[in-house]
């Protein structure tokens, strides 16, 4: 892959040193990295959990909070944990580096510096780094649809379930099963099954709204969570997708529609999986009652039938 | 190191454009710092001449006045041991006779 410089990185630099911070800004700029500074390791920890840099060069040798305590204080917080950290200190001793590394730096260099030296290792860090936010990204993205996976669906959803309820915000949850799609396989081959669950997401992408998080739950099942949505703006949303869906003119069946069955529940008090099993059944609802049709939970598929 | 007694340090990095004002900020506030070590030696405030000695040891090298940052070394190993006070006062003599070499 291309080694695109990474122009836009912000590095904290936290060291009781003026001198230090004079001399990194000085021999840091012309990388054209953005280069924040703090006197001292609760400075450091405030400003890193404030906005998360992409980097941090970590001073060992401070007075109170020192380099050591200040890097196992990073290494517990969530919001500081991934971002890798540089440790430079005056003592070379073995266990330090040792002690350093153990704690979860990514690399250890002995002061005084030799400043192309460190530019070269803060380059090989956040190289690094991009490749493994890309990687943490990737096993989040289901392959054939470009959508969330199932894993991210399970990590964001009692998330989004827990905020909501504490911000007093509704939030919908829907559920979608292509409809007869083990036959449509059997029929047209699995290549054709593979353009339809494409086509599908990018139907789907194109009508929820930016915050929605549309997921592929497994097989030709798709799961949407839908913050600040009541069940019913929910269904709107749904319905333009199963309409849009509906009208699709394919290459490989055209004389064979494609249609979409959902269902839609309020994640409410009673919890994420209770919201789930009731979108499931919802979904279950609109598919006994005729399929292709969009089913709020607790409301009779009747009311919802469509063309 | 040798050093000859009379002839002025010059940092290595005098010629680089990117560390020109940097170096002669250090070398103009250096005087500040000789002040400061003077003073905590004659105070007997040694906590305050090591963590002085231990920065001026690892900034000196950047600044690019290596045997600065050698001599500053000395004076810190110093004060870690605890070493007799005259070879305390040894080091900071020896410290202070570079820095008044030192020049932009
Ligand atoms: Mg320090």
């Amino acid at each position: 892959m291309p080694t695109t410089p990474q122009t836009s990185a912000t590095i904290l630099v936290i060291d009781d040193s003026p001198d230090i911070h004079r001399l990194m800004g000085a021999r840091l700029r012309s990388e054209g990295w953005t280069i924040l500074g703090a006197s001292s390791g609760e400075e450091g920890i405030e400003c890193a959990i404030a906005a998360p840099p992409n980097l941090i060069i970590l001073d060992i040798d401070m007075p109170e909070l020192d380099g050591f305590e200040t890097l196992r204080r990073l290494k517990i917080n969530p919001a500081t944990l991934p971002v890798p950290v540089i440790v430079v200190s005056a003592n070379t001793a073995p266990q330090d580096k040792v002690m350093g590394l153990e704690l979860g730096a990514v690399d250890y260099v002995a002061k005084p510096f030799d400043f192309s030296e460190l530019r070269a290792r803060i380059r090989a860090a956040l190289r690094t780094q991009r490749l493994l936010d890309m990687l943490a990204k990737r096993a989040h993205i289901d392959g054939l649809t470009g959508l969330w996976n199932r894993a991210h669906f399970d990590a964001r959803f009692h998330e989004l379930a827990a905020g909501a309820q504490r911000a007093g915000q509704p939030l919908s949850l829907a559920m979608c099963d292509l409809d007869r799609f083990k036959s449509i396989n059997d029929t047209f081959g699995h290549p054709a099954g593979d353009v339809i669950l494409q086509r599908f997401a990018e139907i789907l992408s194109s009508i929820v709204r930016e915050s929605d998080v549309a997921c592929r739950f497994g097989g030709e099942e798709f799961v949407v969570i839908l913050p600040g949505a009541i069940p019913e703006q929910a269904a709107e949303v749904m319905e333009r997708v199963r309409a849009e869906l509906r009208e699709q003119r394919w290459t490989r069946h055209p004389e064979r529609a494609v249609t979409a069955s959902f269902g839609v529940a309020p994640v409410d008090e009673r919890g994420a999986e209770a919201a789930l099993a009731a979108a499931d059944a919802a979904l279950y609802v609109a598919k006994s009652s005729g399929r292709n049709r969009v089913v709020i939970s607790g409301e009779r598929a009747a009311l919802r039938q469509a063309g | 190191m040798a050093e000859r007694d009379n002839e002025a340090l010059r940092s290595i990095y005098r010629d680089d454009p990117e560390m020109a004002e940097l170096i002669e900020l250090f070398v103009g506030e250096l005087p500040e710092r000789v002040r400061a070590l003077r003073e905590f030696f004659d105070a007997g405030d040694l906590a305050s001449l090591q963590r002085l000695a231990h920065q001026l040891r690892g900034a000196s090298g950047g600044y690019g006045f290596e045997p600065l940052g050698f001599r500053a070394e000395q004076l810190e190993s110093a004060l870690k041991a605890d070493a007799d006070a005259e070879v305390v006062r040894k080091r900071v003599d020896e410290l202070i006779a570079l820095c008044s070499r030192v020049a932009a």
